[in-house]
């Protein structure tokens, strides 16, 4: 895998989209049976309808946020980190849906040595609609500069702050 | 509102689970459902002699792989023995990884949500390792939905430690009871 720089990223771009589906039912199960879930509105139409009324089989939440870091991790690359991820399931995804991953870089800034690239991240079905609004913050490496650490290692304080999101106190 | 969140329920804001060991190392047949199921081939993850040309000197886990990893020991009782007494059991009771051996929040609403995640990244798990995980509640709150139906918002945090005692990743989850 090719190295991404910090020098070539500018805020503004895009990153993906990475697509995956139409999920079917298979896609759902394998997921559920590779992780040993066995909550029944991800395999059972009937309980998932009829007991929680829900409109089909939902797509787990914790499938799709291996999709929004997998975005980030392969446009990061094997030489840059993804530090920081974060999002809300604020709408369900159904079997059927086709589903891309999508981010922007929203800012860079430089510090101790090392690139950090903050981007915004989302999830959109066939029809347009967002279910999965979130954040994140990548680093990259500097020409001329030194590798990102690994294990990550914590940039001084001042970096390390979370910029102030929509739903903290 | 705010019937939900009784003094027993603010009382859990707070509480930590002791340290919990994954039932199995990290294993290589593992990884690999794993990925199939995320759909995500990087043979970061399967290719050894591509991994020895990387930082990272070996295979690596996904990078949440970890969260998705501490499954039912084979002494542990089945949790589907409540399918036996009861046709509407969701499926989800004594799952390891939505409370990691914290004890359930008292809440009598019947449906579960994920809400979201807040997750940090300090490195891969790898073959071989035993995981370790510890967890805290750290918010309990309640908010009507849309419709006024209540919602309970029950906010966990987990460290996961490869066997060296370093930490993997920090993950705080959303969990909603509606």
């Amino acid at each position: 895998m090719d190295t991404r720089w910090y020098n070539d990223v500018t805020i503004g771009m895009e990153i993906g989209p990475l697509v995956k589906g139409p999920m079917s039912v298979m896609h759902i199960m394998r997921w559920s049976a590779a992780m040993e879930n066995f909550h029944r509105i991800h395999y059972d139409y009937r309980f998932a309808t009829q007991h929680d009324g829900l409109p089909d089989i939902v797509i787990n939440g914790s499938w799709k946020q291996h999709v929004m870091v997998q975005l980030m991790k392969d446009w990061l690359g094997h030489n840059g980190w993804l530090w920081k991820i974060s999002f809300q399931f604020r709408a369900m995804d159904l079997a059927g849906d086709t589903l891309s991953a999508w981010g922007r870089v929203t800012d860079t800034y430089e510090e101790a040595g090392l690139g950090f690239v903050t981007c915004s991240l989302g999830l959109r079905n066939q029809e347009g609609r967002e279910s999965t609004p979130g954040t994140a913050v990548g680093v990259l490496p500097v020409r001329g500069g030194r590798p990102v650490p690994y294990p990550f290692m914590l940039p001084p304080r001042s970096v390390v702050e979370r910029p102030a999101r929509e739903g903290d106190a | 509102m705010g019937h939900s969140i009784t003094e027993a329920v603010r009382a859990m804001i707070g509480m930590e689970s002791s340290l919990l060991i994954a039932a199995d190392a990290v294993e290589a047949g593992a990884i690999r459902r794993f990925i199939q199921a995320i759909m995500d081939n990087d043979p970061l993850y399967w290719d050894r002699s591509y991994a020895l040309t990387t930082r990272y000197g070996e295979r690596v886990a996904p990078p949440l792989y970890p969260v998705n990893a501490f499954h039912r020991p084979a002494k542990a009782p089945d949790p589907l023995r409540r399918a036996f007494e009861d046709p509407e059991f969701d499926g989800t009771g004594e799952m390891i990884g939505l409370l990691w051996g914290l004890p359930p929040v008292p809440i009598d609403l019947p449906r579960l949500l994920n809400g979201g995640n807040d997750i940090e990244f300090y490195q891969y798990a790898r073959i071989g390792e035993r995981l370790s995980v510890r967890a805290r509640y750290v918010d309990i709150y309640e908010r009507a939905a849309r419709d006024g139906t209540p919602m309970v918002f029950i906010v966990i945090e987990s460290k996961f430690f490869n066997d060296r005692n370093q930490l993997l990743l920090i993950n705080r989850q959303t969990l909603i009871r509606r």
